[in-house]
């Protein structure tokens, strides 16, 4: 581009003088305000010659046509319902879901004693001791809680009916909850509801409340039907049994060898606690050499215990006078938690049902049919698809 | 000194690209009440802008032409020179040039923005660089506005480009298998639709909502070949070149409005300073 650079112009009209560029702000003030009236013109007219769109709801067996307006307050409303619905359902379950609790776990307490009473029994101290000596005294401790505690208490059963009675009183809570959404709309809305004088040409888009809760109250019970299936019994079941059991432990469960052995060092006495543990040691660090050195280990842990018979009944008293409130305290702790985790996981299985029940009400009511079948995607990117589709073909 | 320099001497030099680009930033990104209250005054700034350079431009075609075919004493010079016309014209198509940029810049995703950031630089250091180049060739006098005017195609067609790759890397809301009406009436954000700007932006979302679904259907159902549907992409996507070209032109535009007011360096040696640059408010 060539510019010839002799033209004469006049030097204002190269550098503008301040009120020509104030001049040039407000010409663009003007023709920006005259092109937004005139846009708002054109809106206003485009809006009073389209007609006011009705909406039909159907909400408790009645059919509501509603304007616009009217409309999108109802929308806002049910899903103000909606969001509040998870708080409404486990403030309606947790009464009744903590005095179930209370009920399914008293047994499990009311046994606690009872296996106090045999752990600090002659037999079963003398059962620790052997089992302490074997080495896997932990396990067999499991193993010991879970016949004379679990078992004993039949928690486990009381656990999967509690599951079972919760599945069911969620259900009908939910049938409730509905119920009274669906009768607080309908209060709140017959009277908005246009009457069928001026029937537009189009029949109007129609929401069908009954039908999307009917849905989502189907899609919540199936949904944990599913879950219940797939896991044996859902988060509950998994708790009972075994890892119960390693519950009541808890705190006892690290360092049960060591506990083991203090226990045994007050009732053999300083000197026979040495030659044990260094019978151990010996054991242990010579196990390579071959059983040479086992039989050692297992003489020295035989004089011990030959020398254990006397004062064992009285020994035994004091330490279970020592030990066993703490024990007691333990144990009662673990059930506790144990109490909180099922409360836990049935407070989530509430909280999962209120969320699959809200996202059911507040979605569009054609969305849930192609999600059942198939899980749609969320996004769509053009390169990954295009690779996908470029690997495909190949 | 000299750090404090290196620091604000650029700030203070192009502040005003950096002004214009953080006002559209913070406007394209505040609530939608804000944004209908401001949209007046940010349309009137965007709409200036982009006129001072549309008119600087037109100005210096229009001189080289009537440069070219009149004499120097002819009276048509003055009448052909570009007056009320001229500047109306330029108003109105900056208007609505200014209008198309604001709207899609509200439908702006935020990892777009860089982008539009990275212009700031880019176009900075093409200026120098083109100034340096033409300062051999082009009569001084004429300098800064030749350079903006050479400025404007090349930085925006690569910020186009680079729009484009980021829409093709960007993910769209999934429309394959769905009717237009159920997409549209799916995706778009259902407005309170009494204010101007809000009706503006249903508009601009639905035309991209459909873009996309034509695109998206179009390629799945049919099971184009990758190039085809590449091409596609490109093909529909350039629409976002308008936003580009329009940024870009805002830019300019803000450029040509701060340094228009300086003098030119009359019979200044051939090979002016990069200090010319810098402004000398009178």
């Amino acid at each position: 581009m060539s510019v010839s650079g002799e033209a004469v112009t006049p030097s204002a009209e190269r550098t503008p003088t301040r009120a020509s560029r104030w001049r040039g702000w407000a010409l663009s003030a003007l023709v920006v305000l005259l092109l937004l009236a005139a846009l708002e013109a054109g809106h206003r007219v485009l809006e009073t010659r389209s007609q006011a769109p009705l909406y039909r709801v159907i909400v408790a067996g009645e059919s509501l046509t509603l304007e616009a307006e009217a409309h999108a307050a109802f929308s806002r409303d049910l899903e103000r319902l909606a969001a509040e619905a998870e708080a409404t359902l486990a403030a309606r379950m947790a009464p009744w879901t903590e005095a179930r609790l209370a009920q399914a776990f008293a047994p499990l307490e009311a046994a606690v004693p009872g296996y106090l009473d045999w752990y600090f029994s002659l037999g079963g101290s003398y059962l620790r001791l052997a089992m302490g000596l074997a080495g896997d005294q932990a396990a067999w401790l499991e193993t010991q809680r879970q016949r004379r505690l679990i078992e004993a208490s039949r928690i486990e059963a009381a656990l999967v009916d509690l599951q079972a009675a919760h599945a069911a009183r969620l259900a009908r809570e939910q049938q409730a909850l509905m119920e009274a959404m669906s009768a607080t709309l309908l209060e709140r809305y017959a009277p908005r509801s246009v009457s069928g004088a001026k029937t537009p040409v189009v029949a109007p888009p129609t929401i069908d409340l009954d039908g999307r809760m009917d849905e989502a109250l189907l899609t919540t019970l199936d949904a944990r039907r599913w879950q219940a299936a797939a896991l044996g019994g859902s988060g509950i079941g998994l708790m009972v049994g075994r890892p119960l059991a390693r519950r009541l432990a808890a705190g006892a469960v690290g360092q049960g060898g060591r506990v083991a052995l203090r226990a045994l060092a007050t009732r053999l006495g300083a000197g026979a606690a040495r030659s044990l543990a260094s019978g151990g040691a010996a054991a242990a660090v010579t196990a390579p050499a071959g059983p040479g050195a086992l039989m050692v280990g297992a003489a020295t842990t035989a004089a011990g215990l030959a020398g254990l018979v006397g004062g064992e009944f009285a020994l035994l008293k004091l330490q279970e006078a020592r030990e066993r409130p703490a024990l007691e305290a333990r144990l009662f702790e673990g059930i506790a938690e144990a109490r909180r985790d099922t409360a836990g996981a049935l407070g989530l299985t509430v909280s999962a049902a209120a969320e699959r029940l809200a996202a059911g009400l507040e979605a569009p009511a054609g969305e849930s049919e192609p999600a059942a079948g198939e899980a749609r995607p969320e996004a769509y990117r053009i390169l990954d698809r295009l690779g996908l589709t470029a690997g495909s073909d190949v | 000194m000299a750090g404090r320099g290196t620091i604000s001497g650029p700030l203070r030099r192009h502040g005003h690209l950096a002004l214009a680009a953080l006002v559209l930033l913070v406007w394209s990104f505040s609530s939608d009440d804000w944004a209908g209250a401001l949209f007046l005054p940010v349309w009137v700034v965007a709409t200036q802008l982009i006129v001072a350079g549309s008119l600087e431009a037109a100005r210096l075609r229009r001189r080289a032409w009537l440069g070219q075919y009149l004499r120097d004493d002819s009276p048509w010079r003055r009448w052909l020179e570009g007056g009320a016309l001229m500047v109306l014209r330029h108003q109105l198509v900056g208007a609505l040039l200014a209008l198309v940029l604001l709207v899609d810049l509200r439908l702006l995703s935020l990892a777009e923005w860089p982008l539009l950031l990275a212009a700031l630089p880019a176009l900075v250091l093409a200026r120098h660089r083109l100034r340096r180049r033409l300062s051999r060739h082009v009569v001084a006098e004429h300098l800064p506005a030749v350079t903006r005017r050479l400025l404007v195609a090349p930085i925006a067609a690569l910020l186009a480009l680079a729009m484009v790759l980021a829409a093709l890397w960007l993910p769209q809301p999934w429309l394959v298998g769905l009717g237009w009406e159920e997409a549209i009436t799916r995706h778009l954000a259902a407005g309170e639709g009494g204010r101007l700007l809000g009706l503006f932006e249903r508009l601009a979302a639905s035309a991209e909502l459909t873009r996309q679904w034509a695109m998206q259907n179009a390629v799945e159902r049919l099971h184009l070949a990758t190039p085809v549907a590449v091409l596609g992409w490109l093909v529909l996507l350039l629409t976002q070149g308008a936003v580009a070209w329009a940024y870009v032109r805002l830019l300019v535009g803000a450029e040509a409005l701060r340094r228009e007011g300086r003098s030119p360096r009359r019979g200044a040696s051939d090979e002016p300073a990069p200090a010319t640059d810098r402004e000398t408010r009178p």
